[in-house]
């Protein structure tokens, strides 16, 4: 059986060998890119087997199941190889398409120096150069949406896109009445994509059915299936959006573009167009130690602004969606995978978290975890609690701490990476259906204060925020 | 008995075609006799014969109209200079299905007949609508460079993938027929890039 791993393994690209034949460069890697249309239908993205994305799918998963296995009993090495297998099949089924599978790249590619290097480029592109819209699609769109053809509905559309996101692209336009608008398309069809890629995702879960976690895990991966889905709809994103463009003065030095709702559908949204760059061309600029401080900390005034004041969370926190306005403001895009901690007992939760987080005491931080991870009508698995306690610790580490965090230590995140490596190991999956979007933001948070190389004491910052919403900076 | 001019013929043809339209829009397809037709166009049910052979061919006709002389006029309209001939020619086929949406909800049975790749038929609407088509086809590859006209087997490929993404559309529940456009982009892209490698096979 061992050998039939060993074949596995060599069948599939190596780490440190080209991942992308004939994609040497960037550039190249994106012409590629540009060429293909996205793939809607199941059919066609089974013939995409051993194309792109597959390939860089399946090398990662070659990582993470080497890690993993590498002291495993032989029974463990079974069990993996047929996971694996099944793994590598439904990333291949899945291969090169936009939709869920272009979220998990946009998590992947803000980790340097955690995963291969060619990997985290490939991924990185992913933000912001995905294969485009030809503009007939768009124009269609725009007729479909909008009633009339883009040039009569704007009084100026640039026919190429400036930019590309999971779910659509975006171009910038002149309204009738003067304001320059960016104009956000979104794919047709890409909720379809979406339900199916979770059909395909299924039978890759299979394994784990016998576990007294399953329940637990179809309903983590129902809620991100929602949450995909409601993410198609633009009328809630401008929903959430508008929210938030509420909770920022002038003086914070953060713009939320103004929505205009009268041009905007399901699948069109218009904003305002602001001026700036993403995270990788303000850090080409190489900015002084202080003022990547400044941009951090408008990074945390905007998180905790939107979870005291607006009881909300970005979970789709990646590079692509903030920009660096030329004149020092941090401008914030995308607000589609936003959550909206409603309910009172979400918000007592909310609140039970907030008090580990900013004391960091044991006690606090065990309970919380209990409750966080659902653990509480379970026979206790200490080592199971013990792991979720240090991953805990390990996320609000910089808040308790007090004083300056360097969040650009590379130790800082290799160790997070450790312990989450280790509980997905011990298949540790018992979660709060929402934890994996909440998970999804904490990754988001600090990849992108690790990028930005923040020394910051972010905790006065938060404690202000929650002050001005009427919390007890202690909880 | 007064004497059927050309101009009173082609008058009672364009009622039948209207009457034919606003029963089928009303009553669905199959729910709608050429009897119906013909009393909704003022003429005796005998006298609708004298023009369409079957319900069937009228939708053929409506069809023919809307795809070949206003489409056409519409897509130069909408055409804009410089575009890639994927532009061009999903734009020429998303304009179609826009002058055929009134049609949408019976064109299905002309779809899986008259229209089908694999009918053979040679006369009449059906035929005229394949033929006008690919002959814009060819013109539109050839604007873009194309020296070659192009094969048989190709215009075959091509009529095809036409034919499902207009049977697909006419059952296309989802908002606003996405689905359709999505469908279609992927049928455009997969026909040019197979064109393109049969024109650099040097076999």
């Amino acid at each position: 059986m061992a050998a039939k791993i060993a074949e596995l393994m060599a069948a599939l690209p190596d780490a440190e060998a080209e991942l992308v034949p004939g994609a040497g460069t960037e550039g190249e890697l994106q012409k590629i890119l540009a060429t293909r249309a996205v793939p809607i239908n199941s059919f066609h993205r089974l013939s995409l087997l051993g194309g792109l994305q597959a390939k860089v799918a399946a090398a990662y998963a070659f990582h993470w199941i080497r890690g993993w296995f590498q002291d495993a009993s032989q029974r463990e090495r079974d069990l993996a190889e047929t996971q694996f297998k099944l793994a590598v099949r439904v990333l291949d089924t899945m291969g090169y398409m936009r939709g869920a599978v272009m979220k998990l790249g946009q998590v992947l590619g803000n980790a340097p120096d955690v995963l291969p290097e060619q990997l985290v480029e490939t991924m990185k592109s992913l933000h912001f150069q995905a294969p485009p819209m030809h503009f007939s699609l768009c124009r269609e769109m725009v007729v479909d949406e909008l009633g009339d053809e883009p040039e009569r509905v704007f009084a100026e559309f640039d026919e190429v896109a400036f930019a590309a996101a999971s779910l659509g692209q975006v171009h910038r336009a002149r309204l009738k009445s003067g304001e320059e608008v960016a104009v956000k398309i979104q794919y047709p069809g890409i909720g379809r994509t979406i339900r199916s890629d979770f059909r395909a995702l299924l039978p890759a879960l299979l394994p784990n059915r016998l576990s007294r976690d399953w329940q637990n895990l179809k309903d983590q991966v129902e809620t991100i299936r929602r949450q995909f889905e409601l993410e198609t709809d633009y009328l809630r994103e401008a929903e959430s959006q508008q929210r938030v463009r509420r909770l920022f003065r002038d003086e914070d030095g953060i713009v939320v573009p103004k929505v205009y709702l009268n041009v905007s559908t399901r699948r069109i949204l218009v904003m305002d167009y602001l001026p700036g760059v993403h995270l990788d061309d303000y850090l080409g600029t190489h900015p002084s130690q202080e003022e990547r401080n400044s941009r951090a900390t408008k990074l945390v005034t905007t998180a905790s602004r939107m979870l005291y004041s607006g009881r909300m969370l970005n979970a789709d926190w990646h590079p692509g969606n903030f920009l660096f306005m030329p004149d020092g403001r941090l401008g914030l895009l995308d607000f589609g995978c936003v959550l909206r901690h409603e309910s009172e007992e979400e918000w007592g939760r909310i609140r039970r978290i907030n008090r580990a987080i900013v004391t960091g005491e044991g006690k606090l931080i065990r309970n919380v975890m209990i409750e966080w991870s659902q653990l509480e009508d379970t026979p206790k698995n200490e080592e199971q609690i013990r792991l979720y306690m240090d991953f805990g610790k390990w996320c609000w580490r910089p808040y308790y701490s007090g004083g300056e965090f360097d969040f650009g230590d590379p130790g800082y995140i290799q160790e997070g990476v450790k312990i989450w490596k280790q509980i997905a190991r011990k298949r540790y999956t018992r979660s709060h259906p929402t934890n994996l979007l909440q998970f999804r933001w904490e990754c988001g948070y600090r990849m992108m204060f690790y990028r930005l190389g923040a020394v910051l004491n972010s905790m006065p910052i938060v404690a202000n925020e929650m002050k001005a919403a009427g919390w007890d900076h202690r909880g | 008995m007064p004497r059927v001019t050309a101009a009173t013929k082609e008058a009672t043809r364009a009622r039948i075609l209207e009457a034919g339209r606003e029963s089928f829009v009303r009553c669905g397809f199959a729910e709608t006799t050429t009897r119906d037709i013909a009393r909704q166009a003022g003429i005796a049910a005998g006298t609708l014969f004298n023009y369409f052979t079957s319900k069937e061919e009228i939708v053929l006709q409506l069809m023919s109209e809307a795809l070949l002389a206003r489409t056409e006029k519409a897509f130069l309209r909408r055409r804009r200079d410089g575009s890639s001939l994927e532009e061009d020619l999903f734009l020429f086929v998303s304009t179609g299905l826009r002058q055929l949406k009134p049609l949408r909800r019976f064109i299905a049975p002309a779809l899986e007949t008259n229209l089908s790749p694999a009918s053979q038929d040679t006369s009449g609407p059906g035929p005229a609508i394949r033929v006008g088509h690919l002959e814009f086809l060819a013109g539109l590859l050839s604007q873009h460079g194309l020296a070659e006209p192009p094969t048989g087997m190709q215009l075959q490929m091509y009529w095809v993938l036409y034919t499902g993404v207009l049977s697909f559309w006419a059952r296309d529940e989802s908002r606003k027929q996405e689905n359709t456009l999505a469908l279609l982009d992927q049928s455009i892209g997969m026909f040019i890039t197979w064109l393109r490698m049969e024109s650099s096979d040097p076999s």
